[in-house]
């Protein structure tokens, strides 16, 4: 059923030669070959995106200052775009994880939306429990409510064989209603005029870090799960195998690894911190479950997970740079009247125009050797 | 009227969506071509659809205009994937962002914030002469707007090409072996192209009709999954043309019920209710890997100089 199956990792075609796949730099030159490409794309994207910008009558230079420069104006600029970050990379770690073994999650959406419901739940129904018990059981209760959800793509693919890109899209759609009737049946806030849960206790509330608008701890439980990530694919047997399946299926196979167990775990893990993304939303950011509180995380995700190439080290060092356009887009919509979808379409361009880089650069090699 | 004939009236337009995005889906994968932009192309092809019928004033310049612009993402999906060999499903993606984005910044240049938004006529309905007069079914099968009847003749025409004109055959061989097909002087890449620009323009137009039909005006949430439901639907029909159509009864009848039961209330909360076309989704996927089978190319690029492939 899956049809990519036998795919390198996301953003190489099968047949392209030589192998594109970014390897640790040795070299200056190997390392110009990796940023260049980036550059390039980003480069020729804010050109596209300048142009649209032109045609829809406003002033591209301006829209962009505002863009490249909330973030680091303002401390509030700065908060914002690290909780963005926080969530974007937990996001791209919930399709990066499982595309290591080679199958698609665009299931975030759902998995946060549901790790957010289990936050919220543990949040109100123990909200009296100090902070000490309280937020860790938080936490663990939107990771778990994010891994059984992603669970269920996982058992239908291992044991049925149903297309994990299907099944994951497909419970987007039924946590969208299982919050909404959670926000309008269970606990609603009736005060809200939007649908949304009343707030969690205060000990289920993630501490601050620094004083006034101020950043929550998310932020370092985040970075400290990059570099556990990061250390687990490359130096555990699973992470090894994890990453051999998505390289090679047959030779995994070959080899006796349990390619379908994998994918299935894989899945599962993405899943998990994709319900982490939606507990310290919770926790962290609104303190209540509410509707559309998912934006487009799930977009977001993708293109950080496919901009970084399934390489689990690039991953937060993309997100941050998704993290300041987007916040720098809803300035620019507010001081320059651009409307935010122009990011959007420029982030698109990027991804196509890396891609594309791809092709450019196997011609150079080609002339050259 | 009775509660049959309301529910055939309601589905048969609630096909359209399913039949033609999906057949888009089925033209492409059948070629080889293996698009996921379905929901960002027809949320494309709802908003230029919508925009260039309240600007020109007739649905029917709105419709070409929805197939232009997703024969023009058709174009550079078809292009970056066969003469580029890029991948598929990151292309595909990628068009999904873009399409999506673009959607609504045309909707908010045109038309801006607005409290109240605009309407452009929904279609009319052209009752078949004689047959719409045969009792019960008649009218609910047989008095529907011209995209209905178009819909359905463009399924039987695909379905007609494909298994029974040698052009067809040799279509299909794209997708099962295209090494094959190259070498008994079938142009793969040219078919591809061309698979991949329709199969994309027929899943705007899909998108087009549902202001259309349904409100005469867009919303951004409007397509609401149904992009993603028409993979499915297609990996379902076994990628057949005429098992696309039963499949799209399927879904459509679990929209309309869905809908009904959320108007009349059935005792359930009404979210359960709108949970019904994708768990009944999940529950037919699991069952249809019995029957389901794929055109073996699939989602993959073909390369002429490569030794693996084909």
């Amino acid at each position: 059923m899956t049809a990519t199956q036998n795919h390198e990792v996301a953003g190489v075609p099968d047949a392209a030669p030589p192998p594109a796949r970014p390897r640790s730099p040795r070299t200056v030159r190997d390392l110009a070959w990796l940023v260049l490409p980036y550059v390039a794309s980003v480069l020729l994207a804010f050109v596209v995106g300048g142009l649209v910008i032109l045609a829809l009558g406003n002033d591209p230079v301006k829209a962009f200052e505002s863009v490249l420069t909330t973030s680091f104006k303002t401390q509030f600029g700065f908060v914002e775009t690290m909780h963005k970050w926080v969530t974007v990379v937990l996001c791209a770690y919930a399709f990066t994880i499982p595309l290591a073994t080679g199958k698609f999650n665009i299931g975030a959406e759902g998995q946060l939306l549901m790790g957010a419901t289990g936050a919220v739940a543990v949040g109100i129904l123990l909200s009296d429990l100090p902070m000490i018990v309280l937020l860790p059981l938080v936490l663990v209760a939107g990771i778990l409510a994010g891994a059984v959800w992603a669970g269920v793509s996982a058992f239908l693919l291992v044991r049925f064989g149903v297309n994990e890109i299907l099944s994951t899209v497909l419970l987007n759609f039924v946590s969208f209603q299982a919050i909404d009737y959670v926000a309008s049946h269970v606990w609603p806030d009736r005060g809200a005029g939007h649908p949304a849960t009343i707030r969690v206790g205060e000990g289920a509330l993630l501490p601050r870090i620094g004083d006034a608008p101020n950043l929550h701890a998310g932020v370092i439980l985040t970075v400290l799960l990059a570099v556990a990530l990061a250390i687990f694919m490359r130096s555990t047997a699973t992470g090894f195998e994890m990453r051999a399946v998505g390289a090679n299926l047959r030779a995994s196979l070959v080899h006796g690894v349990r390619t379908s167990r994998l994918a299935g775990a894989g899945l599962v893990i993405g899943g998990a911190l994709g319900g982490l993304a939606g507990a310290i939303e919770v926790a962290g950011v609104h303190g209540k479950m509410l509707e559309g509180m998912q934006s487009n995380f799930l977009i977001l995700g993708i293109i950080v997970g496919l901009m970084a190439r399934g390489n689990l080290v690039a991953v937060p060092f993309v997100a941050f740079g998704i993290a300041v356009l987007e916040v720098g887009a809803s300035s620019m919509q507010r001081s320059a009247q651009v409307p935010v979808e122009v990011v959007l379409i420029i982030e698109a361009m990027i991804l196509i125009f890396l891609l594309l880089s791809d092709v450019v650069r196997a011609r150079f090699r080609g002339a050259s050797a | 009227m009775n509660a049959v004939t309301d529910f055939f009236a309601l589905l048969i337009p609630a096909m359209v969506p399913f039949v033609l995005a999906a057949q888009g889906t089925v033209l492409s994968g059948r070629a080889g071509l293996f698009n996921v932009s379905q929901e960002g192309l027809m949320v494309l092809g709802a908003s230029v659809g919508f925009l260039v019928s309240w600007q020109v004033g007739s649905n029917t310049v709105g419709l070409l205009a929805a197939l232009a612009i997703g024969g023009l993402f058709g174009l550079v999906f078809a292009y970056t994937t066969t003469m580029l060999r890029l991948d598929q499903f990151v292309i595909g993606l990628a068009l999904y962002f873009a399409a999506l984005g673009l959607a609504s910044l045309l909707y908010r240049a045109v038309v801006g914030v607005t409290l109240e938004p605009p309407l452009i006529p929904t279609l009319k309905d052209y009752p078949i002469p004689l047959l719409s007069d045969v009792p019960l079914l008649g009218r609910a099968l047989f008095s529907h707007d011209l995209v209905v009847y178009l819909t359905f003749l463009l399924s039987f025409v695909i379905w007609w090409f494909m298994y029974r004109t040698s052009a067809g055959m040799r279509f299909r061989a794209v997708g099962e072996n295209p090494k094959s097909a190259d070498s008994v002087g079938i142009p793969v890449l040219r078919t591809r192209m061309w698979a991949g620009v329709v199969g994309a323009a027929l899943m705007t137009v899909a998108g087009a009709y549902l202001p259309m039909v349904y409100t005469g005006t867009f919303t951004e949430g409007m397509v609401a999954g149904r992009g993603w439901l028409v993979i499915a639907l297609a990996f379902l029909g076994g990628w057949r043309p005429h098992l696309v159509v039963a499949g799209a009864a399927f879904f459509a009848g679990m929209e309309v019920l869905a809908l009904q039961a959320q108007v009349t209330g059935v005792g359930i909360p009404h979210q359960f209710v709108l949970m019904l076309p994708y768990v009944g989704t999940l529950v037919v996927m699991i069952f249809a890997f019995r029957w389901a089978r794929q055109p073996a190319f699939l989602g993959l690029n073909y390369d002429r100089e490569s030794r693996l492939s084909g």
